[in-house]
Protein backbone atom coordinates (compact mmCIF):
# COMPACT_ATOMS: atom_id res chain seq x y z
CA UNK A 1 0.00 0.00 0.00
CA UNK A 2 2.30 2.84 -1.48
CA UNK A 3 -0.04 5.56 -0.26
CA UNK A 4 0.59 5.03 3.63
CA UNK A 5 4.25 5.56 2.79
CA UNK A 6 5.79 8.51 3.69
CA UNK A 7 9.28 10.18 2.41
CA UNK A 8 12.31 10.52 5.13
CA UNK A 9 15.55 11.74 4.41
CA UNK A 10 18.06 11.35 6.69
CA UNK A 11 22.35 11.07 6.59
CA UNK A 12 23.82 7.58 6.51
CA UNK A 13 27.46 7.17 6.92
CA UNK A 14 28.20 10.59 5.16
CA UNK A 15 25.43 10.16 2.45
CA UNK A 16 22.19 11.16 2.03
CA UNK A 17 19.51 8.63 1.78
CA UNK A 18 16.05 8.98 1.14
CA UNK A 19 13.43 6.63 1.95
CA UNK A 20 9.74 5.82 1.06
CA UNK A 21 8.29 3.39 3.94
CA UNK A 22 5.75 3.62 6.65
CA UNK A 23 6.27 5.85 9.58
CA UNK A 24 5.95 2.47 11.95
CA UNK A 25 9.43 1.52 10.79
CA UNK A 26 12.27 1.30 12.72
CA UNK A 27 15.38 2.85 12.13
CA UNK A 28 16.84 -0.86 12.49
CA UNK A 29 14.22 -1.95 9.75
CA UNK A 30 15.18 0.64 7.54
CA UNK A 31 19.01 0.26 7.80
CA UNK A 32 18.82 -3.57 7.08
CA UNK A 33 15.87 -4.06 4.42
CA UNK A 34 15.75 -0.76 2.71
CA UNK A 35 18.96 0.10 2.84
CA UNK A 36 21.18 -3.38 2.26
CA UNK A 37 23.37 -1.98 5.56
CA UNK A 38 22.98 -5.47 7.23
CA UNK A 39 25.83 -4.60 9.35
CA UNK A 40 23.19 -3.15 12.05
CA UNK A 41 22.38 -6.37 13.76
CA UNK A 42 19.03 -7.24 14.84
CA UNK A 43 18.88 -9.32 18.61
CA UNK A 44 16.78 -8.81 21.50
CA UNK A 45 14.41 -6.12 19.06
CA UNK A 46 13.59 -5.28 22.47
CA UNK A 47 15.92 -2.30 23.84
CA UNK A 48 18.15 -4.89 26.12
CA UNK A 49 21.04 -6.45 24.20
CA UNK A 50 22.64 -3.23 22.12
CA UNK A 51 23.31 -5.28 19.03
CA UNK A 52 21.15 -2.73 16.91
CA UNK A 53 23.22 0.51 18.46
CA UNK A 54 24.18 3.00 15.81
CA UNK A 55 25.19 6.39 15.85
CA UNK A 56 23.23 9.26 15.76
CA UNK A 57 24.53 12.87 15.88
CA UNK A 58 27.17 10.69 17.22
CA UNK A 59 25.60 9.58 20.01
CA UNK A 60 25.09 5.93 21.20
CA UNK A 61 21.31 4.57 20.25
CA UNK A 62 19.35 1.40 19.99
CA UNK A 63 18.07 1.57 16.60
CA UNK A 64 15.41 -1.12 17.08
CA UNK A 65 13.67 1.46 19.25
CA UNK A 66 13.73 4.57 17.20
CA UNK A 67 10.92 4.95 14.88
CA UNK A 68 11.84 6.87 11.36
CA UNK A 69 10.70 9.97 11.81
CA UNK A 70 12.73 10.08 14.63
CA UNK A 71 15.52 9.34 12.73
CA UNK A 72 14.88 11.66 9.85
CA UNK A 73 17.56 14.87 9.42
CA UNK A 74 19.73 12.76 11.49
CA UNK A 75 23.33 12.09 11.02
CA UNK A 76 23.56 7.76 11.30
CA UNK A 77 26.88 6.11 11.66
CA UNK A 78 26.88 2.58 11.43
CA UNK A 79 29.75 0.29 11.42
CA UNK A 80 29.72 0.05 7.62
CA UNK A 81 30.65 3.75 7.82
CA UNK A 82 33.85 3.62 9.65
CA UNK A 83 35.68 2.03 7.06
CA UNK A 84 37.76 4.87 5.80
CA UNK A 85 39.76 4.86 2.93
CA UNK A 86 43.23 4.06 4.33
CA UNK A 87 41.47 0.65 6.28
CA UNK A 88 39.91 -0.34 9.16
CA UNK A 89 38.89 2.50 11.86
CA UNK A 90 41.47 1.54 15.01
CA UNK A 91 38.68 0.67 17.49
CA UNK A 92 37.93 -2.11 14.14
CA UNK A 93 41.62 -2.83 14.16
CA UNK A 94 41.74 -3.11 17.89
CA UNK A 95 38.83 -5.30 18.51
CA UNK A 96 40.73 -8.09 16.00
CA UNK A 97 44.06 -7.44 17.36
CA UNK A 98 42.90 -8.16 20.70
CA UNK A 99 40.68 -10.94 19.83
CA UNK A 100 37.45 -8.79 21.58
CA UNK A 101 35.56 -11.13 19.04
CA UNK A 102 34.05 -14.30 19.15
CA UNK A 103 31.07 -15.16 17.70
CA UNK A 104 30.87 -11.41 16.48
CA UNK A 105 27.21 -10.63 16.71
CA UNK A 106 28.01 -8.00 19.52
CA UNK A 107 30.45 -6.65 17.54
CA UNK A 108 29.42 -3.91 15.20
CA UNK A 109 27.05 -2.62 18.29
CA UNK A 110 30.24 -2.60 20.77
CA UNK A 111 32.43 -1.14 18.57
CA UNK A 112 30.05 2.10 18.02
CA UNK A 113 29.21 2.16 21.47
CA UNK A 114 33.12 2.48 21.97
CA UNK A 115 33.74 4.58 19.55
CA UNK A 116 30.51 7.02 21.02
CA UNK A 117 32.52 6.62 24.94
CA UNK A 118 35.88 7.76 23.65
CA UNK A 119 34.18 10.63 21.28
CA UNK A 120 32.80 11.67 24.22
CA UNK A 121 35.74 11.37 26.15
CA UNK A 122 38.91 10.23 24.73
CA UNK A 123 40.72 10.08 28.32
CA UNK A 124 37.55 7.43 29.73
CA UNK A 125 38.75 5.04 32.44
CA UNK A 126 38.22 1.54 32.71
CA UNK A 127 34.88 2.20 34.86
CA UNK A 128 34.01 4.93 32.47
CA UNK A 129 34.13 2.20 29.47
CA UNK A 130 32.71 -0.75 31.59
CA UNK A 131 29.52 2.00 32.21
CA UNK A 132 29.32 3.06 28.72
CA UNK A 133 29.04 -0.95 27.51
CA UNK A 134 26.01 -1.45 30.07
CA UNK A 135 23.55 -1.68 27.33
CA UNK A 136 25.44 -4.03 25.44
CA UNK A 137 25.52 -7.79 25.99
CA UNK A 138 28.24 -9.89 24.51
CA UNK A 139 27.37 -13.88 25.32
CA UNK A 140 30.40 -15.26 24.13
CA UNK A 141 33.98 -13.89 25.24
CA UNK A 142 32.88 -12.14 28.10
CA UNK A 143 34.07 -8.16 28.42
CA UNK A 144 37.59 -8.14 29.22
CA UNK A 145 39.12 -8.34 25.38
CA UNK A 146 36.23 -5.90 24.64
CA UNK A 147 37.57 -3.32 27.22
CA UNK A 148 41.29 -4.06 26.25
CA UNK A 149 40.58 -3.51 22.96
CA UNK A 150 39.39 0.06 23.43
CA UNK A 151 41.61 1.12 26.54
CA UNK A 152 44.39 0.05 23.52
CA UNK A 153 42.90 2.77 21.21
CA UNK A 154 42.66 5.08 23.86
CA UNK A 155 46.22 4.84 24.70
CA UNK A 156 47.66 5.51 21.57
CA UNK A 157 48.45 2.00 19.91
CA UNK A 158 46.84 3.24 16.79
CA UNK A 159 46.85 7.18 16.88
CA UNK A 160 46.27 9.97 19.31
CA UNK A 161 42.50 9.69 19.23
CA UNK A 162 41.53 12.50 20.45
CA UNK A 163 43.62 14.11 17.26
CA UNK A 164 42.86 11.49 14.28
CA UNK A 165 39.91 9.76 15.19
CA UNK A 166 37.69 11.58 17.63
CA UNK A 167 34.40 11.91 15.42
CA UNK A 168 35.71 10.76 12.16
CA UNK B 1 0.83 -2.37 10.51
CA UNK B 2 1.65 -0.67 13.97
CA UNK B 3 -0.38 2.28 13.58
CA UNK B 4 -2.10 3.85 10.54
CA UNK B 5 -1.19 7.51 10.91
CA UNK B 6 1.42 9.40 11.53
CA UNK B 7 1.50 13.38 12.43
CA UNK B 8 4.38 15.53 13.26
CA UNK B 9 2.72 18.89 15.11
CA UNK B 10 4.52 22.29 14.33
CA UNK B 11 3.18 23.81 17.29
CA UNK B 12 1.69 22.82 21.05
CA UNK B 13 -1.93 24.65 19.22
CA UNK B 14 -2.33 21.47 16.88
CA UNK B 15 -2.05 18.86 19.45
CA UNK B 16 -5.09 19.24 21.60
CA UNK B 17 -7.69 19.37 18.33
CA UNK B 18 -5.69 15.79 17.17
CA UNK B 19 -5.44 14.22 20.46
CA UNK B 20 -9.14 14.89 21.26
CA UNK B 21 -10.43 13.93 17.13
CA UNK B 22 -8.22 10.40 17.78
CA UNK B 23 -8.78 9.98 21.42
CA UNK B 24 -8.03 6.97 22.98
CA UNK B 25 -6.90 5.85 19.89
CA UNK B 26 -3.66 8.57 20.10
CA UNK B 27 -0.59 7.93 21.17
CA UNK B 28 1.79 11.03 21.58
CA UNK B 29 5.46 9.70 20.75
CA UNK B 30 8.39 11.58 22.73
CA UNK B 31 11.23 9.72 22.64
CA UNK B 32 9.87 6.34 22.00
CA UNK B 33 11.67 4.03 24.27
CA UNK B 34 8.60 2.58 26.17
CA UNK B 35 5.87 3.03 23.49
CA UNK B 36 8.14 1.10 20.37
CA UNK B 37 8.66 -2.24 22.22
CA UNK B 38 5.01 -1.91 22.99
CA UNK B 39 3.84 -1.07 19.36
CA UNK B 40 6.12 -3.56 17.84
CA UNK B 41 4.86 -6.35 20.66
CA UNK B 42 0.71 -5.67 20.14
CA UNK B 43 0.65 -4.49 23.77
CA UNK B 44 -0.64 -1.04 21.74
CA UNK B 45 -2.39 -0.79 18.66
CA UNK B 46 -3.11 3.09 18.50
CA UNK B 47 -4.33 4.27 15.37
CA UNK B 48 -2.54 7.56 15.22
CA UNK B 49 0.79 8.32 16.63
CA UNK B 50 2.04 12.13 16.96
CA UNK B 51 5.58 12.73 17.28
CA UNK B 52 6.47 16.16 19.34
CA UNK B 53 10.01 16.44 17.72
CA UNK B 54 9.37 19.92 15.88
CA UNK B 55 7.88 21.63 18.40
CA UNK B 56 9.95 24.74 18.90
CA UNK B 57 11.83 24.54 22.47
CA UNK B 58 9.83 21.37 23.64
CA UNK B 59 13.12 19.73 24.65
CA UNK B 60 14.32 22.87 26.63
CA UNK B 61 16.39 22.61 30.04
CA UNK B 62 16.30 26.41 31.35
CA UNK B 63 17.91 27.48 34.10
CA UNK B 64 17.17 30.78 35.88
CA UNK B 65 16.93 32.30 39.38
CA UNK B 66 13.60 31.36 39.71
CA UNK B 67 13.92 27.62 39.22
CA UNK B 68 14.52 25.03 36.43
CA UNK B 69 12.53 24.33 33.15
CA UNK B 70 12.57 21.36 31.64
CA UNK B 71 10.10 20.53 28.56
CA UNK B 72 8.40 17.51 27.93
CA UNK B 73 11.10 16.06 25.40
CA UNK B 74 14.19 17.36 27.50
CA UNK B 75 16.35 14.38 26.87
CA UNK B 76 17.71 12.12 30.33
CA UNK B 77 20.89 12.28 29.31
CA UNK B 78 21.93 15.61 28.39
CA UNK B 79 19.56 16.56 31.86
CA UNK B 80 22.00 14.01 33.95
CA UNK B 81 25.27 16.04 32.01
CA UNK B 82 24.26 19.50 32.22
CA UNK B 83 26.92 21.17 33.78
CA UNK B 84 24.36 23.96 35.19
CA UNK B 85 22.20 21.74 36.97
CA UNK B 86 25.29 20.39 39.19
CA UNK B 87 24.97 23.02 41.88
CA UNK B 88 21.04 23.15 43.12
CA UNK B 89 19.62 20.34 41.31
CA UNK B 90 22.25 17.35 41.38
CA UNK B 91 19.34 14.22 42.43
CA UNK B 92 17.71 15.61 39.41
CA UNK B 93 21.13 14.84 37.07
CA UNK B 94 21.58 11.64 39.02
CA UNK B 95 17.88 10.44 38.93
CA UNK B 96 17.52 10.81 35.34
CA UNK B 97 21.50 9.68 35.10
CA UNK B 98 19.91 5.87 36.66
CA UNK B 99 17.63 5.28 33.89
CA UNK B 100 18.96 2.24 31.79
CA UNK B 101 21.70 2.70 28.99
CA UNK B 102 23.64 5.16 27.40
CA UNK B 103 21.88 4.22 24.57
CA UNK B 104 18.16 4.69 25.85
CA UNK B 105 19.15 7.56 27.87
CA UNK B 106 20.14 9.49 24.72
CA UNK B 107 16.66 9.63 23.23
CA UNK B 108 14.05 9.01 26.75
CA UNK B 109 12.87 11.63 27.92
CA UNK B 110 11.60 13.39 30.96
CA UNK B 111 8.19 13.69 29.69
CA UNK B 112 7.90 10.54 28.73
CA UNK B 113 8.82 9.00 31.66
CA UNK B 114 5.72 10.69 33.69
CA UNK B 115 3.57 10.20 30.86
CA UNK B 116 4.46 6.66 30.59
CA UNK B 117 3.30 6.70 34.71
CA UNK B 118 5.23 3.15 35.83
CA UNK B 119 5.45 2.73 39.22
CA UNK B 120 9.12 1.59 38.96
CA UNK B 121 10.08 5.46 36.81
CA UNK B 122 13.57 6.67 38.20
CA UNK B 123 13.89 9.52 35.89
CA UNK B 124 11.33 11.48 37.78
CA UNK B 125 11.80 11.19 41.41
CA UNK B 126 14.21 14.04 41.76
CA UNK B 127 11.30 16.50 40.38
CA UNK B 128 9.09 15.11 42.56
CA UNK B 129 11.53 16.01 45.52
CA UNK B 130 11.94 19.15 44.60
CA UNK B 131 7.85 20.15 44.33
CA UNK B 132 8.07 20.11 40.17
CA UNK B 133 4.66 21.81 38.97
CA UNK B 134 3.40 20.04 35.74
CA UNK B 135 2.09 22.10 32.63
CA UNK B 136 -0.59 20.67 30.57
CA UNK B 137 -1.83 21.85 27.63
CA UNK B 138 -5.42 21.59 26.51
CA UNK B 139 -7.67 22.71 23.88
CA UNK B 140 -8.83 26.07 25.10
CA UNK B 141 -6.35 26.33 28.48
CA UNK B 142 -3.41 25.56 30.16
CA UNK B 143 -3.57 24.06 33.83
CA UNK B 144 -0.95 23.33 36.30
CA UNK B 145 -0.73 20.08 38.38
CA UNK B 146 2.02 19.38 41.19
CA UNK B 147 3.92 16.39 40.15
CA UNK B 148 2.63 14.19 43.25
CA UNK B 149 -0.85 14.74 42.03
CA UNK B 150 0.05 13.64 38.07
CA UNK B 151 0.10 9.67 38.68
CA UNK B 152 -3.12 7.64 39.28
CA UNK B 153 -2.16 4.15 38.49
CA UNK B 154 0.00 2.21 36.83
CA UNK B 155 0.39 3.68 32.80
CA UNK B 156 -2.18 6.27 34.00
CA UNK B 157 -2.07 9.88 35.13
CA UNK B 158 -4.08 12.83 35.31
CA UNK B 159 -3.83 13.78 31.49
CA UNK B 160 -7.84 12.94 29.84
CA UNK B 161 -8.66 13.32 26.46
CA UNK B 162 -6.79 16.05 24.60
CA UNK B 163 -4.36 17.07 27.11
CA UNK B 164 -0.84 17.56 26.49
CA UNK B 165 2.34 17.60 29.15
CA UNK B 166 4.17 20.68 28.03
CA UNK B 167 6.97 20.65 30.40
CA UNK B 168 7.61 21.27 34.13
CA UNK B 169 9.05 23.66 36.12
CA UNK B 170 11.22 22.98 39.57
CA UNK B 171 11.26 25.98 41.85
CA UNK B 172 14.93 27.11 43.04
CA UNK B 173 15.83 25.50 46.04
CA UNK B 174 16.53 27.37 49.32
CA UNK B 175 20.15 26.99 50.61
CA UNK B 176 21.05 23.95 53.05
CA UNK B 177 19.18 21.86 51.08
CA UNK B 178 20.35 18.33 50.06
CA UNK B 179 18.63 15.43 48.16
CA UNK B 180 19.36 11.91 47.32
CA UNK B 181 17.68 9.03 45.20
CA UNK B 182 19.28 5.95 45.64
CA UNK B 183 18.20 2.98 42.67
CA UNK B 184 18.04 -0.50 44.42
CA UNK B 185 18.17 -3.05 41.49
CA UNK B 186 20.33 -6.34 40.88
CA UNK B 187 21.90 -5.70 37.12
CA UNK B 188 22.62 -1.87 37.98
CA UNK B 189 20.64 0.98 35.80
CA UNK B 190 19.69 -1.45 32.88
CA UNK B 191 17.87 -3.06 35.43
CA UNK B 192 14.13 -2.36 36.66
CA UNK B 193 14.73 -1.18 40.18
CA UNK B 194 13.39 -3.70 43.51
CA UNK B 195 13.20 -0.34 45.22
CA UNK B 196 13.95 3.39 44.75
CA UNK B 197 13.85 5.71 47.19
CA UNK B 198 14.82 9.90 47.08
CA UNK B 199 14.80 12.43 50.38
CA UNK B 200 15.08 15.89 50.52
CA UNK B 201 15.88 18.10 53.44
CA UNK B 202 15.92 21.73 53.75
CA UNK B 203 17.24 22.81 57.00
CA UNK B 204 17.04 26.03 58.73
CA UNK B 205 20.31 27.69 60.09
CA UNK B 206 20.17 26.39 63.27
CA UNK B 207 20.15 22.70 61.84
CA UNK B 208 17.03 21.64 62.28
CA UNK B 209 14.72 20.44 59.61
CA UNK B 210 12.89 23.17 58.12
CA UNK B 211 11.29 20.95 54.91
CA UNK B 212 11.51 17.01 53.97
CA UNK B 213 10.39 15.06 51.02
CA UNK B 214 10.31 11.35 50.87
CA UNK B 215 9.57 9.65 47.48
CA UNK B 216 9.94 6.23 46.72
CA UNK B 217 9.52 3.72 43.69
CA UNK B 218 8.25 0.34 42.81
CA UNK B 219 6.56 -0.17 45.77
CA UNK B 220 3.03 1.16 44.97
CA UNK B 221 0.84 1.24 41.96
CA UNK B 222 2.28 4.77 41.41
CA UNK B 223 5.29 6.69 42.51
CA UNK B 224 4.95 8.20 46.04
CA UNK B 225 5.55 10.78 48.55
CA UNK B 226 5.70 9.31 52.09
CA UNK B 227 3.80 12.28 53.41
CA UNK B 228 3.36 11.24 57.19
CA UNK B 229 6.90 10.26 57.15
CA UNK B 230 7.94 14.06 55.89
CA UNK B 231 6.19 15.40 58.54
CA UNK B 232 7.52 13.66 61.49
CA UNK B 233 10.66 14.85 60.06
CA UNK B 234 10.18 18.58 60.28
CA UNK B 235 11.47 20.92 63.02
CA UNK B 236 13.83 18.06 64.60
CA UNK B 237 17.45 18.03 64.39
CA UNK B 238 18.34 15.12 62.19
CA UNK B 239 20.06 11.95 63.74
CA UNK B 240 20.33 8.46 63.45
CA UNK B 241 16.98 7.25 65.15
CA UNK B 242 14.88 10.24 63.65
CA UNK B 243 16.45 8.59 60.30
CA UNK B 244 15.33 5.09 61.62
CA UNK B 245 12.17 6.31 62.75
CA UNK B 246 11.62 8.32 59.42
CA UNK B 247 12.15 4.50 57.71
CA UNK B 248 10.15 2.70 59.69
CA UNK B 249 7.55 4.39 59.01
CA UNK B 250 7.81 4.52 55.31
CA UNK B 251 8.62 0.89 55.19
CA UNK B 252 4.82 0.99 56.97
CA UNK B 253 3.10 2.25 53.91
CA UNK B 254 4.02 0.96 51.25
CA UNK B 255 1.89 -1.64 49.04
CA UNK B 256 4.67 -3.49 46.81
CA UNK B 257 3.64 -6.62 44.86
CA UNK B 258 5.78 -9.71 44.23
CA UNK B 259 7.44 -10.46 40.94
CA UNK B 260 10.34 -11.78 39.05
CA UNK B 261 12.66 -9.03 40.79
CA UNK B 262 11.96 -9.82 44.25
CA UNK B 263 8.97 -10.52 46.73
CA UNK B 264 6.70 -8.22 48.58
CA UNK B 265 8.31 -8.83 51.88
CA UNK B 266 11.34 -8.11 50.51
CA UNK B 267 10.47 -5.32 49.07
CA UNK B 268 9.03 -3.85 52.40
CA UNK B 269 12.55 -4.56 54.11
CA UNK B 270 14.33 -2.55 51.49
CA UNK B 271 12.14 0.42 51.82
CA UNK B 272 14.06 0.78 55.18
CA UNK B 273 17.27 0.07 53.94
CA UNK B 274 17.05 2.82 51.03
CA UNK B 275 14.99 5.05 52.88
CA UNK B 276 17.91 5.91 55.25
CA UNK B 277 20.44 5.43 52.88
CA UNK B 278 18.28 8.23 50.96
CA UNK B 279 18.12 10.96 54.30
CA UNK B 280 22.09 10.22 55.27
CA UNK B 281 23.12 10.94 51.71
CA UNK B 282 20.48 14.06 51.75
CA UNK B 283 21.58 15.51 55.10
CA UNK B 284 24.99 14.70 54.47
CA UNK B 285 24.10 17.25 51.33
CA UNK B 286 22.18 19.79 53.20
CA UNK B 287 25.16 20.16 55.57
CA UNK B 288 27.51 21.47 52.85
Amino acid sequence: MYEDKMRFELTVNRRKRVVYVHPSMTLLEVLRDELNLTGTKRGCDDTNCGVCTVLMDGKAVKSCTILIPQAAGHRITTIEGLEGEDGLHPLQQAFIDHFAVQCGYCTPGMILTAKAILDENPNATEDDIREGLHGNLCRCTGYKKIVEAIEAVRDGDYGDYAVDWREV
Amino acid sequence: MRFEKYFQPKSVKECPALLKEYGADAKVLAGGTDLVPRLKNGQLHPVAVIGLMDIPGIDAIDVTDEGLTLGTLANLRKISLDQRLEKDYKVIMEACGHVSSMQVRNIATIGGNACNASPSADAIHGLLLYDAVATIASEDSMREVPLHEFFKGPGKTVLGTGDLLLRFFVPAPKAHTGASYQKYAIRGDSDISIVGAGARLTLDSDGAVAEARISLASVAPTPLRMFEAENMLVGSKLDAEGIEKAAEICSNQVSPITDQRATQEYRIEMVRVWVRHALEQALERAKI
